[in-house]
């Protein structure tokens, strides 16, 4: 029913070499957020236990919210690749239904997590109280603010898509944005094993 | 190409596509229907709930743990990079690889020598 | 009466007793009175139009070049400036020519500026100008970014040179060390603008690494393989490497310290379990590439000096290649000899201690290539070759004194004395300002279309020369005899009065070396030696190829490279038509247009930045808000370029004689 075959020719937004090269920078670009989350990755870890008079990680969080944020982020990550598919399979329609329903997903992932920060603030837990907090918050937070910008530009790019379907630009911006959300993914992979499970380990 | 042709600054400048190194050359993957994207989206829903369950049922004991679920993660990583970011798509040398080899291997070395620096207590001080 | 007292409270914010002195108050007059006449004059002359259509709005990378050169020049002059002030207060004991808020604001401007709006800049003026040329390109991969990169760059400049005038400057030194940078030890709005200004910066000069690596990667001429690349094109690829995965570290340290200054959090503070050595690990994973960053497009450009004034081959060049390679690697694991002393503990000493003694090697191999390269060369000592021959006994003897700091337990006497202060100095003014005035003097005709005065770039490079070796050696002395850094004065008696009066003698001698410089400038501008042949010094590389200043559209025809110095194999072998164009073959180009969105995406960045710096929330998120629509401007605006039709084209080459019968 399906086959997987290896060619040398060219997909779409590969054909203009320039739009190539685009790619290949959004790609350099992605290398150096992920150096970026590293060095606060490396904070939070050397951070982790200095919690002061505030909670320590184990009491902090309750793993049921992030278990549905790991779970509608995966699945967002899928529809995001399906958007990818469509546009290759020329299919316009499919490729902004797809990336609507990215975004969407996108969105109730960051709500979730506004809510999750709202409880913890709330309880009393702000940045100010330890170094942990503020570890936590920023790690998880530059996380949500690029799935924020994300969505902004999913935004974007799906009005661009349905005014000038798909063309070599609307293609290489469409393959850039899966590219970035592929890459949120993956950095929320690391978010939820590195904070969240050895948190409550 | 019409296109190309139009768009001299844009002449394929010999290097746009040649494969310079060998290992890095591209792969396209074409699939007819969707089964690539469709088994890696499962097999990251059950790395997770297999992560989550080793730490929720406490499978092993803490000192396995943390690594094991780390591998998991790199596992899952992986994949993401390869089914679902296309890493060996490219046109000429793919240097996306070299060049996230290289980001991933710094990104690596800065978390585990800042734990390493962090400690204060390497040998004897 | 509300509006008043808001009016009264607003002016107390801006102008604080630091910057009412005397002598900045007559800065801002002067400054204010420059602003406008060269306002007058560019409106009497209506010349509003040009600046804004040929430069505010360009993409083409020569023209950035040309901007970066001339910002550099003038961050070079605020930094010297500072300098000088700083020698001046130590000339003697006990002097007060400036108090020590004063003193430590100078310090940490002349820091700065040296490093991020000097040094910097200067590097990417060398890659805009010479880089796309080089490779046999027509412009960078991403000339609009190139562009947003130079104002981002521009604007935070702006905003850390008007810190002094409005609201007060750091004073934090240039690593701005916590806890001494948190808002308890340091309130007021200076460190806000050092951290500021550096991010914004920092995000310009993060696009120019991923620009010029995709460039060279992506868009070298056919045949031009890793192999036959010019030697600063490599430098140019490492350097871009190294930009990439230095510079986030730098974004976080000084992101976290804004936090904690303007929102609150407890990262670096000393309260709530913050802890403030972690900014120093993370500065220094960043600081310690930087210093590469500096240094290693300094070494591209002697690896293109020596060889076109030896008219030899350059000596052993995949050992030149291979030793920027391992230089790049190894810079990345030796960050802690900047903290020895924060007692990681010794097996942490010793590792990091011999990784950076293991640079000596690489760097080792690469002096010795280029002196081999001189050996039995027909040397010409031109400016450019004249810089060369500085930085290497004065890189040496900096080499030399890095590994004796290397050392720890040498370290734990010598750091933070003028002994590290010399040495810095010797490797970052003999490497990397030794290298880019170089670079300067070398390629000037292939930016301008016109030379600089040998005879005075002479005077001017031995009066900086000669005045840099009598201003750094007494301080390492100094150093041995107890001094340490950023003392804003000393009492007599202890010895160090004779040794800084001469250390402060050779600063003045730099500062007229760089006067003579500016001079010969401007009076090469005034009586130009055109450049009329493109190739002045007889070059090696394909730039030379190309008349000065280049088109705009650079190469009407792509060269297929054949050899390393492919622009030298064509003159040896009588193949120089090559570089002709005809009209059978000429085609129209398309460049892309010149876009204001770059400019405006930077304003609104200053504007946001301001925000934060003030505490302004409303205009930080007008910044914000600014930003993003210049973004979405940007996305939606179609990416237009505009056609050189082929007869103009042939007619341009023509006039430059390059069109083959």
């Amino acid at each position: 029913m399906s086959t997987t075959t290896t060619t040398t020719t060219l997909p779409p937004e590969f054909q203009d070499n320039l739009e190539s090269i685009r790619i290949m920078g959004f790609w350099v670009f992605l290398t150096t957020d992920l150096v970026l989350f590293g060095s606060l990755f490396a904070v939070y870890v050397v951070f982790r236990s200095r919690v002061g008079l505030g909670p320590t990680p184990h009491q902090l969080f309750s793993m049921g919210p992030v278990l549905t944020e790991t779970l509608i982020l995966l699945t967002s990550s899928f529809t995001c690749s399906l958007s990818l598919y469509s546009a290759r399979k020329n299919r316009v329609k499919g490729a902004i239904s797809w990336l609507v329903v990215t975004l969407a997903l996108g969105m109730s992932f960051v709500l979730l997590e506004i809510r999750e920060f709202t409880t913890d603030v709330l309880n009393g837990h702000t940045w100010h109280q330890s170094a942990f907090l503020s570890g936590f918050f920023t790690l998880v937070g530059t996380h949500g603010s690029h799935v924020t910008v994300g969505i902004g530009w999913a935004i974007m790019l799906a009005i661009q898509l349905g005014m000038k379907g798909l063309t070599l630009t609307t293609r290489r911006k469409l393959y850039a944005f899966a590219l970035y959300w592929h890459f949120l993914d993956i950095v929320w992979i690391f978010l939820f094993t590195v904070v969240y499970l050895s948190g409550i380990a | 190409m019409d296109h190309e042709d139009r768009q001299p600054h844009r002449i394929p400048t010999g290097h746009g596509d040649e494969v310079e190194l060998a290992i890095f050359s591209p792969k396209m993957h074409q699939t007819h229907f969707p089964s690539l994207q469709i088994t890696g989206y499962l097999l990251s829903i059950i790395l997770t709930l297999l992560a989550f369950g080793m730490v929720a049922y406490h499978w092993m004991p803490m000192a396995s743990l943390i690594p094991v679920i780390l591998i998991l993660a790199f596992i899952q990583a992986g994949l993401q990079l390869g089914i679902f970011m296309h890493l060996r798509e490219g046109r000429g040398t793919t240097w996306q690889i070299p060049v996230l080899a290289l980001a991933v291997s710094i990104g690596l070395g800065i978390v585990g020598f800042s734990i390493w620096i962090m400690m204060f207590k390497s040998g004897v001080s | 009466m509300d509006i008043k007292l808001w009016t009264l409270h607003l002016l107390k914010v801006l102008f604080p007793p630091q910057v009412l002195l005397p002598d900045i108050v007559a800065i801002d007059i002067g400054l204010t009175v420059a602003t406008i006449v060269i306002g007058a004059y560019l409106t009497k002359t209506r010349k509003w139009g040009w600046l804004w259509h040929e430069w505010l709005t360009t993409v083409d990378h020569k023209k950035i070049g040309i901007m970066y050169l001339i910002a550099a020049l003038i961050m070079l002059f605020r930094g010297g400036v500072d300098a000088l002030m700083i020698r001046s207060q130590l000339i003697a004991p006990n002097a007060h020519f400036m108090g020590a808020q004063q003193y430590d604001e100078v310090f940490t401007t002349h820091g700065t500026v040296m490093i991020f709006f000097m040094a910097m800049p200067m590097i990417f003026a060398l890659f805009n100008a010479t880089i796309p040329l080089m490779i046999g390109a027509r412009d960078v991969a991403f000339p609009r970014l190139n562009a947003i990169s130079f104002w981002l760059f521009a604007f935070g400049a702006i905003l850390l040179n008007i810190s002094f005038s409005i609201g007060g400057s750091p004073s934090a030194g240039w690593m701005s060390y916590p806890p001494y940078s948190e808002l308890l030890y340091n309130p007021g709005v200076g460190e806000n603008y050092f951290l500021l200004s550096l991010q914004i910066a920092g995000i310009g000069t993060i696009a120019t690494g991923i620009n010029f690596l995709v460039t060279i990667l992506r868009m070298r001429a056919p045949g031009m393989s890793l192999s036959k690349m010019p030697i600063f094109v490599w430098a140019s690829l490492i350097t871009s490497s190294l930009v990439l995965f230095a510079f986030p570290p730098l974004t976080v340290a000084l992101g976290l310290t804004m936090l904690d200054r303007v929102f609150g959090a407890s990262f670096f503070t000393l309260g709530h379990q913050g802890m403030p050595m972690m900014y120093v690990n993370l500065f220094w994973i960043f600081g310690h590439p930087e210093v590469y960053i500096l240094v290693m497009p300094a070494f591209g450009v002697f690896s293109e000096v020596v060889p076109t004034f030896s008219r030899k081959a350059l000596f052993g060049y995949e050992a030149m290649v291979g030793s920027l390679l391992a230089i790049s690697f190894l810079s990345y694991g030796t960050w802690v000899h900047h903290f020895f002393e924060m007692g990681a503990g010794p097996t942490v000493n010793v590792f990091f201690g011999l990784s950076t003694m293991l640079i000596a090697i690489p760097t080792g191999v690469k002096m010795f290539n280029w002196i081999f390269t001189m050996w039995g060369g027909r040397i010409r000592l031109t400016v450019p070759m004249l810089w060369q021959l500085a930085f290497i006994p004065t890189f040496v003897v900096g080499g030399a004194t890095g590994i004796m700091l290397a050392a720890v337990p040498g370290d734990y006497q010598y750091h933070n004395s003028y002994f590290l202060i010399a040495h810095f100095h010797n490797v970052i003014l003999g490497g990397t300002v030794f290298g880019v005035l170089s670079g300067m003097y070398y390629w000037w005709p292939k930016m301008f279309g016109w030379n600089l005065n040998q005879r005075q770039g002479t005077w001017a490079f031995a009066l900086f020369v000669g005045g840099f070796w009598l201003t750094f050696m007494p301080q390492y002395f100094l150093g041995f005899e107890g001094m340490t850094r950023r003392m804003a004065t000393y009492p007599a008696g202890l010895g160090w009065t004779a040794l800084n009066v001469w250390s402060t003698v050779g600063a003045f001698v730099m500062g007229a070396g760089f006067v003579v410089m500016v001079y010969n400038i401007l009076w090469s501008r005034m009586h130009p030696d055109w450049d009329t042949t493109g190739d002045p010094w007889d070059g090696r590389t394909l730039e030379w190829s190309l008349p000065s200043p280049a088109p705009e559209y650079n190469f009407a025809r792509i060269p297929v490279v054949r050899s390393r110095d492919e622009w030298w194999s064509m003159k040896q072998e009588g193949r120089t038509d090559e570089v002709k164009t005809s009209e059978a073959t000429v085609r129209p180009i398309h460049m892309p247009r010149n876009t204001p969105m770059p400019i405006m995406l930077a304003a609104a960045f200053f504007v946001g930045a301001i925000g934060l710096i003030f505490g302004w929330f409303w205009m930080a998120i007008l910044g914000g808000v600014g930003v993003v629509a210049a973004l979405a401007y940007g996305s939606f605006a179609d990416y237009s370029e505009i056609e050189i039709d082929a007869k103009k084209v042939l007619k341009t080459e023509a006039q430059l004689g390059r069109v083959e019968s």
